[in-house]
């Protein structure tokens, strides 16, 4: 008797179930050597790997968050929510939050505004006569915008505060020249009021390319037909950039709403190039760039964990709250692109 | 209401020689069905396109009514087209789709959805106003693609091969209600396909065109019974009409043992250019069974017969093999098709005699291709 076949005995046993599943028992695979490698290698090894080195760190994270280790040496004591208690209470921090927040509002705003705006307009924004086509020269503009997103965020950093610098900065320079004596020597990182909105600009400048051309592609996969009957049916390039392209691309739209908000809630590279002290007044302070101060340089692994733990849940909430807004507004029932 | 007017149209595309359409001149009649048929890439698509202002005019004019509006953006031409993948927006419902024009013209949002619904009930898709087009079946997205042309009422309705898709029954059955909806409605139509049967029962009138070039227009009965020339004389018709080349001697056109006596107006009608030589065509309907010895009877060697109950169609080749490659079925291969009683078909393998019934063969010139006088 084999184990099918008691399977199948106790499955009769079982009766009204055996019923409602007939093909069950027949369907059942046999563990050959085929089927228990193939598993092994590809569901059993990725699987470990993820568990090992993704998800055992997050929860070593946790761990370490809730204790006051230094990182440096091999005793801490178990402190429960301790760190997290002093998080509440600490401005410093805080006032990263509140940069990070307002970086992840503003950049994907605005990154997602102006990309899709140079995306439609190279793609469908040429002449409303003839065949769909987007402005002359569309396939030159498609290559400078994306040059940004070759030169590593490190060097755009670097490049930028070089060009904000506010002696021998080319952008001084350029206005001093157009007659704007007032920014002789204007320090726009060095002020509370510029500092955060430029070093959003340097982000968004670096981030651009990249999504335009994401939005390109999408475009591209709308059927020309499509575009040509609502030209038709009288919608001018406006009307049909929001009334046709942008519902038939709102997937991508989302998906680069989150991958921004992501990258904006780190900015770590950007901040820690254009401040390294996190600017005036710790205006241009992330939360990221606290942890790694916290952690490497005064040495409380701990209370860094911490933060790094509610970096986590605000990345967590802000792609929830980009899929709600989306379901919200219609997006459940999309993806139908007959 | 407007006719519609193609005054020397041309395009021509970027990087290419030859245009896509030379030199089109056609005019179609306010309230008529005209059907633009030829094979893929004879440039009726590309006609219909610069029609509807979806492709550049290099030269000419095109009219709608009396206004020119080849320098007329689509949306300000006041047509309504119809694609060939319906091009329905997958976003939005049925109704949705319809009203996007009125909603763009700004129409109030109670009229629209009085003209969505009177054209859904035209259509038969009032059920379904609120669906989204994945949703339907091919043949409920080809109607609501009908619908949203209908809804615009517009000067001219332009169809792209709306047909294509669908499987054959829903297409003949699609065929006849698009060409009754657009009697009663009495819009200037202009229709793109590539189906000589489509065209035959939908137009009013039909034109042909082939490598760009216009190559006639007329009702279907005038494309039927006489074509302007070669290409026509085959392409109009299912099955297509047999086409020889045969040599002039004696007041008549041989081929092998065949000879078909010519009228004298036909032998005065040839020119140096055509060597003594001349194309004949004849239908598969005007062939008669004859016997052998019979003057001008031909003999067939019988390699198939279709068998449609009403009628019986026997493909074969000439007998005489060495002159059986003159003779082609349209602008196919070497083989002729005649039409026999149905009740008594001949077997495959079988020799049948066949002559050209009096007065039905079709003459033209083998230099030009054109029509001759018979």
């Amino acid at each position: 008797m084999t184990a099918t076949d008691a399977s199948d005995a106790v499955a009769a046993a079982v009766g009204p179930r055996r019923r409602r599943l007939p093909s069950r028992g027949s369907r059942r695979r046999r563990l050959s050597f085929d089927y228990v490698s193939f598993m092994l290698v590809f569901l059993g090894l990725p699987l470990a790997i993820f568990l090992i080195f993704v998800i055992w760190p997050f929860i070593q994270a946790v761990f370490y968050s809730m204790t006051d280790w230094t990182g440096f040496t091999a005793e801490f004591n178990v402190i429960g929510l301790g760190n997290f208690e002093k998080l509440i209470n600490d401005p410093i921090f805080m006032r990263a939050m509140g940069n990070s927040i307002k970086i992840a509002i503003v950049v994907p705003l605005v990154t997602i505004v102006i990309a899709l705006t140079f995306a439609t307009l190279i793609t469908v924004g040429g002449s409303s006569r003839g065949q769909i086509r987007g402005i002359r020269n569309s396939s030159f503009y498609r290559v400078v915008s994306f040059f940004p997103y070759v030169i590593p965020a490190i060097v755009i950093a670097l490049i930028w505060r070089q060009m904000f610098d506010p002696s021998a900065g080319l952008l001084n320079g350029i206005l001093t020249g157009l007659g704007f004596d007032q920014f002789e020597s204007y320090a726009w990182l060095g002020k509370v009021s510029t500092a955060l909105p430029v070093t959003m600009f340097v982000i968004i400048w670096g981030a651009v390319g990249f999504y335009m051309l994401l939005f390109i592609a999408a475009i591209k996969g709308v059927p020309a037909e499509t575009l040509e009957a609502a030209r038709i049916d009288g919608a001018g390039r406006f009307r049909s950039a929001v009334s046709i392209v942008i519902p038939l691309i709102r997937d991508n739209v989302q998906t680069a709403f989150i991958y921004l908000g992501i990258m904006a809630l780190d900015a770590f590279v950007f901040v820690q190039a254009l401040n390294p002290s996190g600017g005036p007044d710790n205006s241009t302070l992330v939360m990221s760039q606290q942890l790694f101060r916290t952690a490497f340089t005064q040495g409380q692994f701990g209370y860094a964990s911490a933060m790094g733990v509610v970096l986590a849940i605000i990345t967590l909430l802000f792609a929830a709250l980009v899929f709600i807004i989306n379901w919200a507004t219609g997006g459940r029932d999309e993806g139908g692109r007959a | 209401m407007a006719s519609v007017t193609y005054d020397q149209a041309t395009r021509v595309y970027p990087g290419q020689e030859r245009p896509a359409v030379d030199a089109l001149n056609l005019e179609v009649a306010d309230g008529e069905f005209l059907v633009l048929v030829g094979p893929s890439g004879c440039g009726k698509s590309t006609s219909l396109r610069m029609l509807a202002g979806l492709e550049d005019v290099n030269s000419g004019r095109i009219l709608i009514g009396d206004r020119d509006v080849t320098d007329v953006q689509p949306k300000d031409r006041d047509i309504a087209m119809v694609f060939q993948n319906y091009a329905l927006y997958p976003h939005m419902s049925v109704a949705d789709n319809m009203g996007f024009a009125l909603k763009i013209a700004g129409t109030p949002k109670a009229q629209i959805r009085e003209r969505v619904e009177e054209a859904a009930k035209i259509l038969d898709l009032t059920e379904y106003l609120d669906r989204k087009p994945k949703a339907l079946s091919g043949g409920q997205r080809q109607r609501v693609a009908m619908g949203r042309a209908i809804v615009r009422q517009p000067q001219v309705f332009l169809m792209d091969e709306p047909l294509s898709n669908l499987d054959a029954k829903l297409r003949v059955q699609t065929r006849t209600q698009i060409a009754s909806l657009q009697r009663r409605l009495g819009v200037t139509t202009v229709y793109v396909t590539h189906d000589q049967t489509e065209a035959l029962t939908m137009g009013d009138r039909i034109a042909v065109l082939k490598d760009g070039l216009l190559q006639q227009v007329g009702t279907p009965r005038e494309m039927y019974d006489t074509p302007a020339n070669v290409f026509v004389a085959g392409f109009i018709g299912s099955p297509a009409m047999n086409l020889g080349s045969f040599a002039v001697a004696d007041g008549k056109a041989n081929l092998g043992d065949t000879h078909i006596p010519l009228t004298r107006t036909t032998i005065d009608a040839l020119t140096e250019e055509d060597k003594g030589e001349i194309t004949l065509g004849f239908r598969p309907e005007s062939l008669d069974v004859a016997t052998e010895g019979e003057e001008g009877a031909f003999a067939i060697n019988v390699n198939l017969v279709e068998e449609l109950g009403s009628d019986a169609f026997v493909y074969g080749q000439l007998a005489a093999r060495e002159v059986a490659e003159h003779v082609t079925s349209g602008a196919g291969e070497a083989q002729l098709i005649a039409r026999v009683d149905p009740r008594r078909p001949p077997m495959k393998g079988d020799k049948i005699w066949v002559k050209v019934r009096a007065g039905e063969a079709h003459v033209f010139s083998s230099a030009t291709g054109l029509r001759l006088p018979a």
